[in-house]
């Protein structure tokens, strides 16, 4: 037989129908799966010995207790010692990575600018204040005759496990207010009543919420003494400047308010420079500001800060993480190390009575290197040795022999004075916390309120809304925040304001809309969330410092197409 | 020939959510991108085309002004125990239910991408792809080397963080024990919750926590009546959250929901 062309070419059309019923190519289609699966554009994650490391996260002065998954020195995870971690502490491995990161700043022309000013008339603003940091800034301002300048120059701490009945005043009790864990564990105990406009997240938890209008804490603060439930309160937590006084009222005073303590620090450092909040300072008082915002856990206007500096020529020098906060309007912004590379002990807590004292143990070394340290910089204005002044405050807390440290890794309580100081440094390197629950807690000072008070309701027919603010977050966040502000809507991101439905409307702007957040005090650019659960009349606005600038609390602003 | 979809598991690994503790921080989700190399969201990414293996929504109970009242309900692959509609419609079989653990998974290296998984998912828990993984430089050094990324093109969704199952059973063998010690496996999202909003435990062991509180006055399932067995329990003591039970998705029933 002799096979034809036709043939051949039956034979090769019969072949790939048939194949087509076999599995051939079906397993094509897995291998081919499987083969792109590997190939090179997939990162492949590290391997090596995975070990635990502990330490205090600094991104705020609740200071959780963090245990990090590593592997070889590289952390891979954090998680919460004996409770969660919020979002911002779960993902601070990635912030050494940030593309964000200051990477490089001119410190030598820094240190030769300020040498050429003088040291008259020279402060330091610090917005992190309590940390070890922060006495030697004191100690350089009082040898150099200069100003040491914070947000409040009198924090109190609250005591809720002793509390019944809360009254929250704006206050984002339960969104990372205080200790996410010890907030937790008190709430059991207490009864919640939350006053704000909008159903936060801490007003959706509460057992009672008090819907008031945009603007309007003060206002309901005033009238908190003529209340039904006034007489059961404990304590009133928030930020209108009438809180403190309401306070006193009520006798909270001593029994769930008290002075926010610090833990000993040596005699040496006892002639430091007293804390001065901002508001107190004279207007164009100021030459030269040195601010440190490298872990700041607040941010004040720039226009409130501008009006502190001389008229003539002020120097102003921002030791930052990012460019998006003072490095905007300093003449040099000089990059930091952020949290979880550098060596540093957390602030007292907000809902901590008793003296703490907790170091955050770098996880890696420093990804950017050429960073300036800010306590370097300031001591060595005023003569002073910095290097070990964490060493310095360990030893003189030893020295009390009072308290116990609670190490992370095996949850274990040892009393101070049972240990030598080698090893208590050595604990509190290793992630641990040293507190003394007995120290008797002291009763705030009876000064006035530092809180600087809303901006003025004033009549401003074409601003319409009314700001409402919310948490503050952290300058720097994980690229992983993206789930939570871009993926999901969770949380309004720093640069979003938010808008009842009928005001978006009205204002002809979309979802996701860029537009223009216009106050009394300028202008910023800004993209739209539209959501329902914002009272008509009111713009919930992010975080971001470009915002805050322009828009306080009860702002008067309104919200424009770009 | 494919193993039935309906053979009752040695273990039946489940949650129990208290939708009355979330405070909707979002740390669940953040923990759960970090333990399973979910890379940060695309220029592009919005909640269409994200991919977050376990969501937490807003919903309200539709009402106005001072009346309205909201809760955040965490949403994450629902591990159906019944005729799970993924598994039967993947013409892959790149889905299977792990007849130890009960725990519905996912080979992405077996995945084409065509998604039927995630038409056939009643709870839209499921995620494709659409972009190649990317972390800023330098991040990828903090990726979870007990998880591989994926590629662009394939399905993901939540596998109860089955690494740390795996190394809670390594841990076991060690041990010479058989069976894992429940404190050695949690999944992510679980052990990151601040509020202790979400248990998480076997369910065919009547003494953990998490089987008694799926079974106690409030509890419900999504989308019950659909009769997939799914294995997330929800709590809650408001009558008007119960209704996201009978919605395809939190909040998707009114104009209002967002996320």
């Amino acid at each position: 037989m002799r096979n034809s062309r036709r043939d051949i070419f039956k034979f090769a059309g019969g072949a790939v129908a048939g194949a087509l019923f076999t599995p051939a190519p079906w397993r094509l289609i897995t291998d081919t799966a499987l083969w792109s699966e590997n190939w090179p554009g997939i990162p492949r994650p590290a391997r090596g010995e995975i070990r635990a490391k502990f330490t205090n996260c600094a991104l705020c002065p609740a200071g959780c207790a963090v245990r990090a998954r590593c592997v070889g020195e590289q952390p891979v995870s954090l998680a919460g010692v004996g409770g969660g971690l919020c979002p911002f502490g779960l993902t601070a491995h990635h912030l050494p990575y940030h593309p964000a990161r200051l990477r490089q700043g001119p410190i030598g022309e820094a240190t030769a600018a300020v040498g050429k000013h003088g040291k008259e008339a020279i402060a330091v603003l610090d917005l992190n204040p309590g940390r070890t940091v922060s006495w030697t800034y004191r100690r350089a301002m009082a040898s150099v005759k200069g100003l040491y300048l914070a947000p409040e120059s009198q924090p109190v701490a609250y005591d809720l496990p002793a509390a019944k009945t809360v009254l929250s005043i704006g206050a984002a009790l339960l969104d990372g207010w205080g200790t996410p864990a010890n907030v937790s564990a008190a709430r059991r105990n207490f009864r919640l009543i939350q006053a704000e406009p909008t159903e936060s997240r801490t007003a959706m938890l509460a057992d009672e919420w008090i819907p008031i209008a945009p603007g309007g804490e003060s206002a309901f603060a005033q009238s908190v003494p003529g209340l039904a439930f006034a007489k059961d309160l404990s304590v009133v937590i928030g930020d209108a400047p009438e809180i403190p006084e309401i306070n006193r009222r009520i006798g909270a005073f001593g029994k769930t308010v008290f002075a926010r303590p610090e833990a000993p620090v040596p005699d040496s450092w006892k002639g430091a420079a007293a804390v001065t909040a901002l508001d107190d300072v004279p207007d164009h008082s100021i030459g030269v500001l040195l601010i440190d915002e490298s872990s700041a856990v607040s941010y004040i206007p720039w226009h409130r800060i501008q009006r502190k500096l001389v008229r003539e020529n002020p120097l102003v020098v921002t030791f930052a993480a990012t460019r998006g906060g003072y490095a905007r309007y300093a003449q040099y912004a000089l990059p930091t190390a952020v949290y979880p590379e550098v060596s540093g002990d957390v602030a007292p807590a907000v809902d901590c009575v008793h003296p703490a004292f907790r170091i955050s143990v770098p996880l890696v070394a420093p990804v950017v290197t050429g960073v300036a340290n800010p306590a370097d910089f300031v001591a060595a204005l005023a003569g002073l040795p910095a290097t070990d002044s964490l060493r310095e405050r360990a030893d003189a807390i030893h020295k009390t022999g009072k308290g116990v440290v609670v190490t992370y890794a095996d949850g274990k309580e040892t009393p101070v004075k049972d240990l030598a100081a080698d090893a208590f440094w050595k604990s509190l390197n290793a992630g641990a916390a040293w507190t003394w629950a007995d120290a008797a807690p002291r009763p705030p000072a009876a000064g006035r309120s530092t809180v600087h008070p809303a901006e003025a309701l004033e009549s401003a027919a074409d601003l319409p809304l009314v700001a409402i603010g919310g948490p503050q977050t952290p300058g720097l966040v994980s690229p992983l925040m993206t789930k939570l502000y871009q993926e999901s809507n969770l949380r309004l991101a720093p640069n979003r304001v938010a808008l009842h439905p009928d005001d978006a409307r009205a204002a002809k702007l979309a979802n996701g809309a860029h537009a223009t957040l216009q106050t009394l005090t300028g202008k910023c650019a800004v993209e739209v969330t539209i959501d329902p659960a914002v009272p008509p009349g009111a713009v919930q606005v992010g975080s971001s410092p470009g915002i805050q600038d322009v828009c306080g609390p009860a702002a008067r602003a309104k919200v424009v197409r770009a | 020939m494919r193993p039935s979809n309906n053979q009752t598991p040695a273990a039946r690994y489940g949650m129990s959510i208290d939708v009355d503790r979330c405070n909707g921080c979002g740390s669940c989700m953040v923990a759960c991108a970090v333990e399973n190399n979910v890379p940060p969201a695309a220029a592009g990414a919005t909640d269409r085309t994200g991919l977050t293996w376990i969501r937490v929504f807003r919903i309200d109970n539709g009402a106005e002004g001072a009346d309205r009242r909201s809760a955040f309900v965490p949403v994450l692959c629902q591990h159906c125990g019944k005729d799970a509609p993924c598994v039967s419609v993947c013409p892959q079989q790149a889905v299977d239910v792990d007849p130890a653990t009960g725990i519905v998974g996912q080979m992405p290296e077996r995945c084409l991408g065509c998604r039927y998984c995630m038409a056939a998912c009643p709870y839209h828990a499921r995620y494709f792809n659409w972009w190649d993984p990317a972390w800023p430089a330098g991040m990828e050094k903090t990726l979870n080397p007990d998880v591989a990324p994926r590629m662009r093109g394939v399905v993901e969704k939540c596998n109860f963080c089955h690494g740390r199952w795996h190394a809670a059973k390594a841990k076991a063998v060690a041990n010479g024990k058989a069976e894992i010690d429940p404190a050695d496996y949690i999944p992510a999202c679980v052990e990151a919750c601040p509020n202790g909003a979400i248990q998480f435990g076997n369910l065919n062991d009547a003494a953990t926590a998490t089987a008694q509180s799926a079974h106690q006055p409030g509890s419900f399932r999504m989308l019950e009546s659909l009769g997939t067995d799914p294995k997330i329990y929800y709590h809650s003591k408001k009558n008007w959250v119960h209704e996201i039970s009978k919605a395809p998705r939190p909040g998707t029933a009114k104009e209002t929901s967002r996320g």
